[in-house]
């Protein structure tokens, strides 16, 4: 594990509203402010695009262009950020991941400090379903709108397309609801398991040191 | 025919307290005359969007939108607007025989209404 | 603390999979039907897709035989082939003259506000791709008119008695009038509810 304090990590943990008591009592900064700006402004334009559907369609398509702005900067975030928001600390292998999970039933899991193995996966996940959703649409609204940026490479297919991509689009929207049910529950389950509570750490960035 | 002499006929026609007998009658008869179309399609009469009976909804031929009714006893805001007389008759005469009407056909068509 | 603890994973657990579950089965997307009208329809009021009609003289004039079809559905460039005075005595089969002061003002509305001009992209989209090759530019004819309605069999529209056409918008469209075209609020005529 690489102990090399990075330079971004050093500005982070001066940064201002830091709990002093907490960090006093043993508390550590995990997330760093992207990553947390960035987690719950994803939280927001999801559940807008979701529940706003096409019966807004430009409160819809501005959600959506956020979510995919918002997607592109956490994978740049996720190679040049902190050391928590980089994917080398927490994207690890199937086997790994199998062995946390069946670790985390029998309430045996190791205690992380970024995100664990299971969670490292989910964030591959929603990364990639949010992603695909997003671009799906975009894709849709150019040929089944005429509209958006890649209009003019889709407005004159067939309507079959749209048809097609419309179909698409729900389904990764419905499977990534799906995976977000399942990343809250396991962030409960892992919660209440290590007995530290994991939504407020993605509000302070902070976490117990132990 | 020019705008003004169109309004002339009719602020005429619409002048006269009661409608002429003769020219309702004239009127009556012209409402369901039928005109063909050289074209193949349905022959055309006042009555095919206004019907024949002045108290009914009529409704227009092509684009089945209610047409209120045109007389005056069940409806009376008929016949107030010269100008919107005027423009209706000018369009639906068009339509409807393939020409404008005569200053005499459009004092029979306004008695006739009158009378209803 | 073990025993609750070990409570609290179980009915995370449980409800992670009820959860799922529940979604999976909720979610009727796997027929070729699509039924997200009913899952979805009713959580938030659908929203105008056109600027709705602000000319009052427009919307007396040009709705006394049919709807009064918003500027934002066809190009300025449309509005004004419809708009001379040759094409309005030849009105798709109609005569729709106007005074000329009439007819001038009405042209300058609707080139104000045509579809290239919109500021919703559902009203814009009638501008692309040209209205039709016939001697006037139809609603009907633009792309994206085409696409949205190639799977509306004649049945239910031209054959239809209470429709007749395509270009009797609010036959269906609820709320074509306010400008709202949205699918959730199309009920045709002596039909079941269009499942898209």
């Amino acid at each position: 594990m690489n102990t090399q304090p990075l330079a971004s990590e050093a500005l982070s943990d001066q940064s201002i509203a830091a709990d002093n008591n907490d960090l006093a009592r043993g508390h550590i900064r995990v997330w760093d402010p992207l990553v947390r700006t960035f987690h719950w402004a994803l939280v927001a334009a999801f559940a807008t695009a979701y529940i706003v559907e096409d019966d807004l369609l430009g409160v819809h398509v501005w959600a959506g262009y956020l979510v995919l702005t918002l997607i592109a900067v956490r994978v740049v975030w996720g190679f040049v950020g902190t050391r928590h928001a980089r994917f080398t600390d927490f994207v690890r292998g199937p086997r790994q991941v199998l062995g946390y999970l069946t670790d985390a039933m029998r309430l045996k899991a190791k205690r992380y400090l970024g995100h664990n193995p299971a969670g490292g996966a989910m964030v591959i996940a929603l990364l990639l379903l949010v992603g695909a959703t997003g671009i799906s649409g975009m894709a849709l609204y150019g040929t089944q709108e005429l509209s958006g940026p890649l209009a003019p490479l889709m407005s004159g297919l067939p309507s079959y397309y749209g048809e097609a991509l419309e179909e698409a689009h729900e389904v990764l929207a419905n499977l990534t609801l799906i995976f977000i049910v399942a990343h809250v529950a396991g962030v409960l389950f892992s919660s209440f398991s290590h007995g530290e509570n994991l939504i407020r750490s993605m509000f302070t960035g902070l976490k117990p040191k132990s | 025919m020019s705008k003004a002499l169109q309004i002339v006929i009719v602020t005429a026609g619409l002048t006269v307290a009661a409608p002429l007998p003769a020219a309702a009658a004239n009127g009556a008869a012209a409402w369901v005359k039928e005109y063909p179309r050289s074209d193949g399609s349905p022959a055309r009469s006042c009555a095919t969007c206004h019907t024949a009976d002045l108290t009914k909804t009529g409704k227009h031929a092509k684009t089945r939108k209610p047409i209120e009714p045109l007389a005056p006893s069940v409806n009376p805001q008929r016949l107030t607007d010269k100008k919107k007389v005027a423009k209706w008759l000018l369009r639906n005469c068009r339509w409807t025989l393939g020409r404008e009407c005569t200053a005499a056909e459009k004092t029979a068509f306004i008695s006739y209404i009158k009378s209803q | 603390m073990n025993l609750s603890l070990r409570t609290l994973s179980l009915v995370t657990a449980a409800l992670l999979a009820l959860g799922m579950a529940g979604l999976a089965i909720g979610d009727s997307d796997e027929d070729d039907d699509d039924d997200h009208d009913e899952r979805r329809g009713g959580w938030i009021k659908p929203g105008k897709d056109v600027q709705p009609v602000s000319n009052a003289t427009y919307a007396e004039e040009c709705g006394a035989c049919h709807m009064a079809y918003q500027p934002g559905l066809l190009p300025s460039s449309a509005w004004q082939q419809v708009m001379s005075v040759d094409a309005l005595a030849a009105h798709y089969g109609d005569d729709a003259s106007l005074s000329d002061g009439v007819r001038l003002a009405l042209a300058d509305y609707l080139n104000a506000n045509g579809a290239d001009q919109a500021r919703r992209s559902r009203s814009r989209a009638f501008s692309v791709g040209g209205a039709g090759t016939g001697p006037l530019p139809r609603i009907t004819a633009t792309r994206y008119f085409r696409n949205e309605h190639d799977e509306i069999p004649a049945s239910m529209v031209v054959n239809n008695a209470e429709v007749g056409s395509f270009s009797n918008c609010n036959a269906c469209h609820q709320g074509a009038v306010e400008g709202v075209y949205n699918e959730h609020q199309v009920k045709i005529p002596g039909f079941p509810k269009w499942e898209d």
